[in-house]
C-alpha cells in the first residue's frame, strides 16, 4: 500500500507537471511558504495506517478552532493499542491541541470549540453524559515541564487515588481503624517502581517533591499518573525540559510502559521519535495531518515532499 | 575592559592608595555625622552640653569643616593632577540642580535676613548664588564640579556652626501672626544631616574615582545612609514608646511564688507567680494600682472576631472570584469595589455600623457590633490579598490535578488554597495591624467608658448560655459595651485632668497604654508571621 502511493508520487511528478501537483524533489522552481515550506496538496491516502492489533482510540474529522484560529483541520487517525504513537511538527503546528482533544483538556481552555469525533474503545467521549473524571482516570497526561504538587513525594503519588476515594488515610478513617495506609504505601511503591524511579526515592517519600531534580520530578509525574491506573498515557514533550541523562532514562521509561499502556507522545525531537515510537504522525504548518504511518517508513521513506523536508530539517 | 586594567595598575600605586584612604575617612566621618544629626534631632544628643569634651555645635561645625575642605581638596588635586582619577567631562544636569538648591537657600537666608536688604533682595541674590553653584556644577570637570559647589557648602555651614554665628539657643522669630520661630534645635540637626547626605555623596564620588564607579559609589552611599535613616527612625520611635511606657508598666510588678492573681485554668484554680498589675487590673476605687485588663480583653475579642468573620467570607470570595467567575466586566467592578471599600475612611465604617448595626443589637454599643464593623474593614483587604495569592498559584497545579481526574472543588481546596495561604496570611497580618489600632469605629460601636473596672472584663467564652427558646444559645457578653486599647488612649488623652486623677500619674498611664497596645498589634504580627511562616514551610520542606 505504502509504496504503492509513492509511485504514485514519483509518477506524477515526472509524467504530469501540473502546477498544482508539483511535487518534484529536484524542481527548484516549487514555490515555498515564508518559513521554507514547499505548498503542496496533501493527500488523504498518506494518512491511512493499517495496523495488527485493537484500535484503542480513534479520531475522526477532528477540527479545533480558539476563537477565530483554526487550529486543527480535519484530523483522523487511529491509535492501536499499547504501543507507542509519536506526535512530530513545528512549533504550533497543532500537535499539542490534538494531544489535548483526546483526554478533553481543552474544555478548560473557554476559547476552544471542538467539532468531529473522539472514541476510547469505541465509546465517542464527545457527547453529553461524559463522566470527566472516569475519562481522564482512565487518559492520563503528563506535562511538557514537571509539575508535581508543592507536597511531599508520597502525597503527590496518592493524591489522584484519595480523591477518587479509593484510599482513605484521613483522621476519621485512621481514628475507626479503617485508614489504607498500607495500600497507599503499596501503591506509592508500584507507581515509583514503574517509573523507574524507586530506587532514587525510596528513603525519602516524606520530602518535598520540589526537592527533586527535573528528570526526577518529571518520572515522579509519570508515577503520579500511573496511580490512577490509566489506560492511555499522553505526553506533551515531555522531555523537553529535561538534560539528555533524564531524557535518556525517560525513553528507556516510555519503552517499557508501551507494554501495557497505550501511549502518546508529542516531540520537538525526531530522533526521539524515531528510536521510540512505533507510528508516527507529522503534523505540518496550519494544523494539518499530513502524513501517519509506521515510523520506520515515515522517517526513511515519507509520502510527502513536505514531510521529507520537515524530518531532513529543511524547515521547521 | 581597558579601562579596568588601568583602573588595577593605578591601585598598586602608594599613592593612589593613601589618597583611596583619604576618602574613605571623609565617607566615614560623613556616616558619623549623619548619625550624631538623627541623634541630635530626636535630643538623645544635647546641643548645649558637650561631646567628648568639647561643645556639641563646635563638634558638629569642626567636622562639617573637615569633611567640606576634604572634600574641596580632593577635587582639586583630582583637578591639578595630583591624584589619578577617571572624571566625565561634567557632573552633570542633575547634580547642578543638587547643587543649586542649597545654596539659594543659603544666599537668600544671608541676604535677606543677615544682611537685612529685605526680601526682593533676597530672593535675587538667593537665585545668583544658586545659578553660580549651579554653573560650577556643570561647566567644569566632573572632579571639581562634584566637590567644589558642595565642599565650599559644607565648609560655610561648619564655619558658621564653628564660630557661633548660630549657636544653642539661637532662634529666629518669623514674625508671623502664628507663633513660629525656627530654633537652633531644628535648624542645627537638619542643616547637619542635609550638608552631610551631600558630602557624603562627594566624598564618596571621590573614593570611587569620579567617571562611572565614581557615580555607582555615590548613589551607593546615598542608597545606604537613607535606609540607615529609615531603620534610625523606626528603632527612635519604639524604642521611645518603650521608654516611656516602662515605668507605668511595670508599676507595683512583683515576681514570686503567690504574688499574682488567683485565675482558673481548665477547672484549676493557679496562683500566677508574676505580678504586673497595669495589664492585670482594671480601675477601682480601692485598688493599689491602676490597669487597662478590660481594654486589653477586648482589643483580642474584637480582632479575633473580626478575623472571624472576614477570613471565611474573604477567601471565599477570592475562590469565587479567581476560580469560578468569567474574568470580565463582573470581576473588574468587584475589584473596583474592593479597592474603593479598603480605601475607605474609617469614621464611614464606624457611623455604618452606628446607623445599622446598632439598632440591630440590642439598641446599644456592644462588641459585636464592633467585630462586625472592623471585619468589614478588613473584608476588603482579605479578598484582595487572597485573590492575587490564588493568581500567583500557577496553572500547571490546576492543570496537573484535572489531569487528574480529581473534580475542581477537591482542586482548590487541596492544590490551590494549600499554595495560596501564605498570601492569604499575609494579607490578614497587614489587615490585623491596621485593624487593631483603629480608634473611630469602636469609638462609635463598642466603646464603654474611660476607666474600665476589672469586673467588667469581658468574657466572650464563659458567656454563653443555653436557653429554651430558639436560637437556644445567647450570650450577652457580646452585646455589652467593653474597651479596647485604642480607644482607652484616646479616651485617656481627651479626658481631662479631673478624671485622670483616679489613675495617679495619668501621663505614666497613657505611655503605658501605648506601649500595651503596641505590644498587642506586634504579637499579632508575630502570630501572623508564625502561621505564614509555617505554612510556606509545608510547601517547600513538607
Amino acid at each position: 500500500m505504502s509504496e504503492n502511493t509513492t509511485q504514485q508520487t514519483q509518477t506524477a511528478s515526472t509524467d504530469d507537471r501540473s502546477p498544482t501537483d508539483d511535487r518534484s524533489p529536484t524542481d527548484d522552481r516549487s514555490p515555498t511558504t515564508t518559513a521554507g515550506e514547499t505548498v503542496e496538496q496533501t493527500r488523504e491516502e498518506w494518512t491511512e495506517y493499517e495496523f495488527r492489533g485493537e484500535t484503542k482510540m480513534a479520531v475522526e474529522d477532528l477540527d479545533v478552532h480558539y476563537g477565530d484560529d483554526h487550529a486543527l483541520k480535519g484530523v483522523s487517525m487511529e491509535i492501536p493499542e499499547k504501543s507507542v504513537t509519536a506526535l512530530i511538527g513545528p512549533s504550533g503546528c497543532g500537535k499539542s491541541t490534538y494531544l489535548r482533544c483526546l483526554n478533553r483538556m481543552n474544555d478548560r481552555v473557554s476559547s476552544a470549540r471542538i467539532d468531529g469525533s473522539v472514541t476510547l474503545d469505541g465509546e465517542e467521549i464527545y457527547q453529553d453524559g461524559v463522566n470527566l473524571v472516569e475519562l481522564r482516570k482512565r487518559v492520563g497526561m503528563v506535562f511538557q515541564s514537571p509539575n508535581p504538587f508543592p507536597k511531599s513525594i508520597r502525597e503527590n503519588i496518592a493524591y489522584g487515588p484519595k480523591k477518587h476515594g479509593d484510599l482513605d488515610t484521613g483522621l476519621l478513617a485512621r481514628l475507626l481503624n479503617r485508614s489504607d495506609a498500607d495500600e497507599r504505601d503499596e501503591l506509592v511503591e508500584r507507581c515509583l517502581r514503574d517509573a523507574a524511579l524507586w530506587d532514587e526515592v525510596s528513603d525519602r517519600l516524606d520530602d518535598n517533591a520540589l526537592g527533586l531534580s527535573g528528570g526526577q520530578q518529571q518520572r515522579l509525574c509519570i508515577a503520579r499518573c500511573l496511580s490512577v491506573d490509566p489506560e492511555v498515557i499522553l505526553m506533551d514533550e515531555p522531555a523537553s525540559a529535561l538534560d539528555p541523562i533524564a531524557t535518556a532514562k525517560i525513553e528507556d521509561l516510555i519503552d517499557d510502559l508501551s507494554e501495557h499502556y497505550t501511549v502518546v507522545i508529542v516531540t520537538h525531537n525526531m530522533q526521539q521519535a524515531a528510536r521510540i515510537s512505533d507510528q508516527t504522525a507529522v503534523f505540518l504548518t496550519g494544523g494539518e495531518l499530513v502524513e501517519y504511518g509506521d515510523t520506520d517508513q515515515v522517517f526513511e521513506d515519507p509520502h510527502s515532499e513536505r514531510v521529507e523536508d520537515y524530518i531532513t530539517g529543511k524547515f521547521g | 575592559m581597558a579601562g579596568a586594567s588601568e583602573a588595577d595598575a593605578q591601585l598598586v600605586e602608594p599613592n593612589t592608595t593613601e589618597t583611596d584612604a583619604v576618602a574613605g575617612v571623609a565617607v566615614g566621618l560623613s556616616a558619623v555625622l549623619f548619625a550624631l544629626a538623627v541623634a541630635a534631632m530626636f535630643e538623645r544628643v544635647s546641643l548645649t552640653g558637650s561631646l567628648f569634651g568639647v561643645q556639641t555645635v563646635t563638634l558638629l561645625g569642626g567636622l562639617l569643616t573637615a569633611l567640606g575642605v576634604a572634600v574641596i581638596a580632593f577635587g582639586a588635586g583630582s583637578r591639578l593632577g595630583y591624584v589619578k582619577t577617571t572624571p566625565d567631562p561634567s557632573a552633570g544636569l542633575i547634580a547642578g540642580i543638587g547643587a543649586a538648591v542649597p545654596w539659594v537657600v543659603v544666599g537668600g537666608a544671608v541676604a535677606s535676613q543677615t544682611l537685612g536688604l529685605g526680601t526682593t533682595v533676597g530672593a535675587v541674590a538667593g537665585i545668583a548664588t544658586g545659578g553660580v553653584a549651579f554653573a560650577l556644577t556643570v561647566l567644569p570637570r566632573e572632579d571639581l564640579g562634584s566637590t567644589l559647589p558642595l565642599g565650599s557648602l559644607l565648609a560655610l555651614t561648619g564655619l558658621v556652626f564653628l564660630t557661633g554665628v548660630i549657636g544653642p539657643t539661637w532662634v529666629w522669630e518669623l514674625g508671623w501672626a502664628q507663633q513660629a520661630a525656627i530654633t537652633a534645635e531644628f535648624l542645627i540637626p537638619v542643616a547637619t544631616l542635609f550638608t552631610t547626605l551631600y558630602g557624603g555623596w562627594a566624598s564618596a564620588k571621590a573614593y570611587g574615582g569620579f567617571g562611572a564607579r565614581g557615580r555607582h559609589m555615590g548613589a551607593y552611599v546615598l542608597v545606604y545612609l537613607n535606609a540607615l535613616s529609615i531603620v534610625a527612625f523606626l528603632f527612635i520611635l519604639v524604642a521611645f514608646v518603650v521608654v516611656q511606657g516602662i515605668p507605668g508598666l511595670l508599676n507595683g510588678a512583683e515576681i514570686g511564688l503567690g504574688t499574682g492573681p488567683q485565675t482558673t485554668i481548665l477547672g484549676i484554680s493557679v496562683t500566677l507567680p508574676v505580678s504586673v498589675p497595669f495589664v492585670m487590673n482594671g480601675v477601682a476605687l480601692f485598688n493599689d494600682f491602676q490597669g487597662v485588663l478590660p481594654a486589653i480583653v477586648g482589643t483580642v475579642w474584637l480582632v479575633a472576631g473580626a478575623v472571624a468573620l472576614a477570613v471565611p467570607l474573604g477567601v471565599g470570595a477570592a475562590v469565587f472570584l479567581t476560580e469560578y467567575a468569567d474574568r470580565g466586566r463582573f470581576t473588574q467592578v468587584v475589584e473596583v469595589a474592593t479597592n474603593g471599600l479598603w480605601s475607605t475612611p474609617s469614621i464611614v465604617f464606624g457611623l455604618f455600623g452606628f446607623a445599622f448595626l446598632i439598632p440591630r443589637f440590642g439598641n446599644g454599643k456592644s462588641l459585636l457590633s464592633g467585630m462586625i464593623t472592623l471585619g468589614f474593614m478588613l473584608l476588603p483587604l482579605v479578598v484582595i490579598t487572597s485573590r492575587e495569592a490564588m493568581l500567583s498559584v500557577p496553572d500547571e497545579y490546576r492543570d496537573a490535578s484535572a489531569a487528574l481526574g480529581v473534580s475542581k472543588w477537591q482542586t482548590i481546596r487541596s492544590v490551590v488554597l494549600p499554595a495560596a495561604l501564605p498570601g492569604v496570611v499575609t494579607g490578614v497580618i497587614l489587615g490585623v495591624g491596621r485593624i487593631a489600632g483603629e480608634t473611630a469605629p469602636i469609638l462609635l460601636t463598642m466603646a464603654g467608658g474611660t476607666f474600665v473596672p476589672g469586673s467588667q472584663t469581658v468574657d466572650v467564652i464563659g458567656g454563653f448560655q443555653f436557653t429554651a427558646s430558639p436560637p437556644f444559645v445567647a450570650n450577652p457578653a457580646l452585646l455589652e459595651a467593653t474597651s479596647a486599647l485604642p480607644y482607652q488612649l484616646y479616651a485617656l488623652i481627651s479626658a481631662g485632668v479631673g478624671a485622670s486623677s483616679n489613675v495617679g500619674n495619668a501621663d505614666e498611664f497613657r505611655w503605658a497604654t501605648a506601649l500595651v497596645l503596641l505590644i498587642v498589634v506586634l504579637s499579632f504580627y508575630a502570630i501572623g508571621i508564625a502561621t505564614r511562616y509555617y505554612f510556606r514551610r509545608r510547601l517547600t520542606h513538607t
